[in-house]
C-alpha cells in the first residue's frame, strides 16, 4: 500500500491523484460509497476522476433505468458488475392513456437474459410500463435463487399464471406488488402455489386483479407470515373475509381492503370495527370498493394515525367525506374521488392541516353530461386549510385564474401541480380569457416546481411563463395548448432542468422540435402526438443528433409526410432492433 | 345524426388527427324545412364562429331521450338500471378522444352501479337519473357554446322562450325579432318548433337551436 501511495503521489499528470495527500484503498473507498443510495449522487461521483469512477461501479446495488432503450442490458452489465436491484421504465408515459401502439416494445426477456448471466444473484426487479410475459415471469422465478422482491406497475402481456410460477418458485419472496397492469385475470389459484413451508412475505398487493381468488389459501398464508406488513386485497375479497385476515395480521401497517360493501350482522359489524382498530401501525388505507356511510364508521378508530387514504375507488358523498375526515387528524396524502365535490373539499381543509398532497379524479371523465364533481372552490378551499400542500393532481370542469392565483399564495411549496380541466380548451369560465395567468401564478410562485401538467386554453405566454420561471421543471405535460412554435420554443430554451416533455395536440411544428437539438441530449425523452410536425423535420433532427434515436408512429390513414406520434429519446444503445413495423426509426 | 361541434383557429391551418375536424350544419329556413350537412373528417368547411379562436375538438354526441317506450310517462326517477341507454359517453373507437382525459384505462369503468346500488332512500340515486333525463342542449347560432336546460322544469313554449332568453341575454323583442325555435327529433330532421304541440315537442326532440331569421 505505501508503494503505491508513493507512486500515487509522484504522478502530476492527473491532478485528481496529486490533488490527494493520503490516497484511500479502492476497498475503504468503496466501502464508504456503498453507502450512497441515490442514483443521482452516485452518478456525480462516478465522474470525479477514473478511481471514484470504478469505486463507485463495484460497489453499486442498485440500478435506475429511467428509459429501457436508452442503454443495453450489455453495457448495464459491463458497467456494473455487483447488482442486486434493478428499476427499469419503458413505454412512454402517454401509453397509459392508449396513445402507443399495442406491441410497441419494451419486453423485458432481452434484460432478464443478461441478468441470468451477469447477476445471478439478483433480488429485486421494479417495472414500470413494460411487457412482460408470463415465459419471462417464469423464466426469472428459476434463474435467480434469491430473488425477493417484484413490482409491476403499468405493465402488460402476463397473467396469473405467470404469478403462479413466482408463487411457486421463489423460495425467499418477501414482496410481490402487482399494480394497474394490463393483466390477463385467468384465476385465483396461483395463491394457492406458494408452498405451505413459506413464511417470508411482507409485501402482497393483488388489488389489480378482478377474479376470485382461493380465499383458504390467502387465509393461511397471511396466517404463517408474520412479517407482512403491506396487504392489498383484491374488489373479491367480502368484509367478513377481510375481518378474519384481520385477527391473524394486526401488525399491518398498510392495508388495501376488499369490496366494503356487505350485509352485516351487528357481531359482524362490530367485529370487523375492532379487527381494523387492533391495527395500531396502520399509516395506509386503500381498497373500499363501493364503500357507503353505513360501514365507513368500522374505519374511525383505525384512522387514527393514518397518513396516507386512498379513496379512489370509494364513491363517496360529501358528508361521508367530511364525517370519516374527522377521525383522520394525521393524514398526509389523500386520494379522492370527485363525486366528493366542493363540500366534500372544504371538509378536507378543514380537517387535515397536515396534508402535503390530494389527488381528485373523474368519476366519470367521458361523459360530459355530468354537471357535478370538483370546481375551483374546492381547491381554493383545500388551499386555505392545508399550507403543507405540495403534490396535486385535480381533474376539474371549470377553473378560473384568480382562483389558481389564490391557491399557490397560500401553498407556494408545490413541486407537482397537475391540473386537468376536462374539456380541451376552456378558458376561464368567468373572464372567458385563457388559463395564462394560472400557470404564470403557479410558476413564479413555486420556484420548487419539479413537475407541470397544463390544461385549459392556452396561448404562447403560457410558456413563455414557463421558460421565463420554471427554473425546477423537470416533467411538463401539454394537451390542446399554445398558438405558435414559440411557446415551445419557449421552453426548450428556458428551462434548465428539464427532463420530460409530453406535447399532444398543439400547433407545435418543426421549427419548434428542432430549436431544442442540444437540449434533447439532456432530456430523457419527448414525446409529440398530433402536432405539425412532418416526416422531414424529423429527419433532420435524427441526422443532427446521432446520440438521439428518433421513432414515428404513423397513424392508419395520414398523410405521408406527417409524424403523427414522435418520441425522441437519448440512447447509448443506438436504435433499438426490436421495433415493430408501426414504428419508424429514422 | 350526430352533430359534430369542431373548431379550428381561423388563422392556423393545422388540423390534429385523432378527433373529427369542423362540421357546418345547414339550416334551410325558406320552407320551413330543415336539413343538416353531413361529413365529418379531415377537411375544413366554413366556420361561422369567427369570435371563437378555441379549439374544441371534440365530437359531443347529443342526449338521446329514453327511446325504449316513448309512450310511457316520462318518469325522471324511473330510470331503469342499465345506464347505458341514454348516457352520451365519449368513446375512443373513432369517435371523440383518444386518451383523454388522461385518465388511466382502469378507471373507466363506469361507477353507475355504484349509485343505483345504495338504495333505501338516497336522494342522490334520482337525482344522478334525473339530470341524465331531461336535460337538452341548446345552441345559438353564432354561439359556438352549447348550453343545457332542464326541459322537465318548462310545461309551455312560453316558459321554455323565456328561459331561453334569459340564459342567452336576448330581449323579447329581439326574439321576436330575429329568432326561431329550431329543434332536431330522433330521426335526425331538423324542424321548426312553431306549430307543434308542446307534448309533440318534448317526446321527439334532441336538441334544441336557436337560428336567426
Amino acid at each position: 500500500m505505501e508503494s503505491s501511495e508513493l507512486k500515487r503521489s509522484k504522478d502530476s499528470v492527473n491532478s485528481c491523484e496529486s490533488a490527494r495527500r493520503s490516497s484511500f484503498p479502492d476497498e475503504v473507498l468503496e466501502r464508504v460509497l456503498s453507502l450512497l443510495k441515490s442514483h443521482r449522487d452516485r452518478s456525480s461521483v462516478s465522474l470525479v476522476c477514473k478511481d471514484w469512477y470504478n469505486a463507485e461501479r463495484w460497489s453499486r446495488t442498485h440500478v435506475f433505468i429511467g428509459n429501457c432503450y436508452s442503454v443495453s442490458p450489455e453495457i448495464v452489465a459491463r458497467r456494473f458488475p455487483r447488482i442486486r436491484s434493478v428499476t427499469l421504465k419503458g413505454k412512454p408515459r402517454f401509453s397509459d392513456f392508449n396513445l402507443v401502439p399495442e406491441n410497441w416494445g419494451a419486453d423485458i426477456h432481452a434484460w432478464l437474459v443478461v441478468f441470468a448471466a451477469e447477476y445471478p444473484f439478483l433480488e429485486e426487479l421494479r417495472l414500470k410500463r413494460m411487457a412482460i410475459s408470463d415465459e419471462s415471469l417464469e423464466f426469472l422465478a428459476v434463474s435467480f435463487p434469491n430473488f425477493k422482491a417484484l413490482s409491476l406497475l403499468s405493465c402488460d402481456g402476463f397473467s396469473t399464471n405467470g404469478l403462479a410460477a413466482i408463487a411457486t418458485h421463489c423460495k425467499n419472496l418477501t414482496e410481490l406488488d402487482i399494480q394497474e397492469n394490463g393483466i390477463d385475470d385467468i384465476g385465483g389459484s396461483w395463491l394457492s402455489c406458494f408452498p405451505e413451508s413459506f413464511t417470508t412475505l411482507e409485501v402482497l398487493n393483488f388489488a389489480n386483479l378482478t377474479s376470485d381468488i382461493n380465499f383458504d389459501a390467502l387465509e393461511k398464508l397471511v396466517g404463517r407470515c408474520k412479517s407482512m406488513r403491506v396487504l392489498k386485497l383484491n374488489r373479491s375479497v367480502s368484509l367478513e373475509q377481510l375481518q378474519r385476515l384481520l385477527v391473524n395480521a394486526p401488525q399491518l401497517a398498510e392495508l388495501g381492503t376488499g369490496l366494503f360493501s356487505q350485509e352485516l350482522t351487528i357481531r359482524e359489524y362490530e367485529e370487523l370495527e375492532s379487527a381494523l382498530s387492533n391495527c395500531k401501525n396502520m399509516h395506509t388505507l386503500s381498497g373500499l370498493w363501493d364503500a357507503t356511510g353505513i360501514y365507513l364508521p368500522a374505519l374511525y378508530l383505525a384512522c387514527t394515525h393514518l397518513t396516507f387514504l386512498n379513496l379512489s375507488y370509494a364513491a363517496l358523498q360529501s358528508v361521508e367525506l367530511a364525517k370519516l375526515l374527522a377521525h383522520c387528524p394525521q393524514l398526509k396524502r389523500l386520494w379522492v374521488l370527485d363525486t366528493v365535490e366542493d363540500k366534500g373539499l372544504e371538509a378536507v381543509g378543514l380537517n387535515c392541516p397536515l396534508l402535503e398532497e390530494l389527488r381528485v379524479f373523474p368519476a366519470d371523465p367521458f361523459d360530459d353530461e355530468i354537471v357535478h364533481g370538483v370546481t375551483e372552490a374546492g381547491f381554493v378551499a383545500v388551499s386555505f386549510g392545508c399550507p403543507r400542500l405540495h403534490y396535486v393532481l385535480y381533474f376539474c370542469r371549470q377553473m378560473t385564474n384568480a382562483a389558481v392565483a389564490t391557491i399557490v399564495q397560500n401553498c407556494p411549496d408545490f413541486t407537482h401541480f397537475r391540473l386537468c380541466i376536462m374539456n380541451p380548451g376552456q378558458p376561464d369560465y368567468l373572464t372567458n380569457e385563457p388559463m395564462d395567468e394560472a400557470f404564470g401564478a403557479v410558476v413564479r410562485t413555486c420556484t420548487k416546481l419539479q413537475r407541470l401538467s397544463v390544461s385549459g386554453l392556452l396561448t404562447d405566454l403560457t410558456f413563455e411563463y414557463i421558460g421565463r420561471y420554471a427554473k425546477n421543471l423537470e416533467t411538463l405535460s401539454v394537451a390542446f395548448a399554445g398558438r405558435s412554435d414559440w411557446g415551445m420554443q419557449c421552453v426548450l430554451g428556458g428551462c434548465p432542468k428539464l427532463r420530460k416533455l409530453e406535447i399532444r395536440d398543439c400547433p407545435f411544428g418543426n421549427a419548434a422540435l428542432l430549436s431544442g437539438l442540444e437540449k434533447y441530449e439532456s432530456m430523457r425523452s419527448l414525446w409529440m402526438s398530433a402536432c405539425n410536425v412532418t416526416m422531414n423535420g424529423c429527419r433532420l433532427l435524427a441526422r443532427e443528433m446521432p446520440w438521439l434515436n428518433v421513432e414515428v408512429m404513423k397513424e392508419d390513414g395520414s398523410d405521408d409526410s406527417q409524424a403523427d406520434k414522435v418520441y425522441v429519446y437519448r440512447s447509448i444503445a443506438g436504435p433499438r432492433r426490436d421495433a415493430p413495423p408501426s414504428v419508424l426509426t429514422l | 345524426m350526430e352533430l359534430h361541434l369542431g373548431l379550428a383557429l381561423p388563422t392556423n391551418p393545422f388540423s390534429p388527427i385523432g378527433y373529427e375536424g369542423p362540421f357546418y350544419t345547414n339550416v334551410n329556413t325558406s320552407n320551413g324545412s330543415c336539413s343538416s350537412g353531413g361529413g365529418a373528417g379531415g377537411s375544413k368547411k366554413r366556420r361561422g364562429f369567427d369570435e371563437e379562436t378555441r379549439v374544441v375538438p371534440k365530437t359531443l354526441r347529443l342526449l338521446l331521450w329514453k327511446t325504449d317506450q316513448p309512450d310511457d310517462e316520462d318518469d325522471p326517477n324511473d330510470l331503469d338500471n342499465s345506464s347505458s341507454s341514454s348516457s352520451a359517453i365519449l368513446k375512443n373507437d373513432g369517435e371523440g378522444l383518444v386518451g383523454w382525459p388522461p385518465v388511466k384505462a382502469w378507471r373507466k369503468k363506469p361507477r353507475r352501479h355504484v349509485h343505483n346500488g345504495r338504495g333505501r332512500g338516497r336522494a342522490n340515486n334520482n337525482r344522478m337519473a334525473a339530470s341524465k333525463s331531461t336535460y337538452v342542449k341548446v345552441k345559438m347560432e353564432g354561439n359556438a357554446i352549447a348550453r343545457k336546460i332542464d326541459l322537465s322544469v318548462h310545461g309551455s313554449f312560453e316558459s321554455l322562450s323565456s328561459t331561453l332568453m334569459r340564459m342567452f341575454n336576448i330581449t323579447e323583442e329581439h326574439w321576436q325579432k330575429s329568432f326561431k325555435l329550431a329543434y332536431q327529433d330522433r330521426e335526425g330532421d331538423w324542424l321548426l318548433a312553431e306549430n307543434v304541440p308542446w307534448r309533440t315537442f318534448t317526446r321527439s326532440l334532441k336538441c334544441i337551436k336557436l337560428i336567426r331569421r
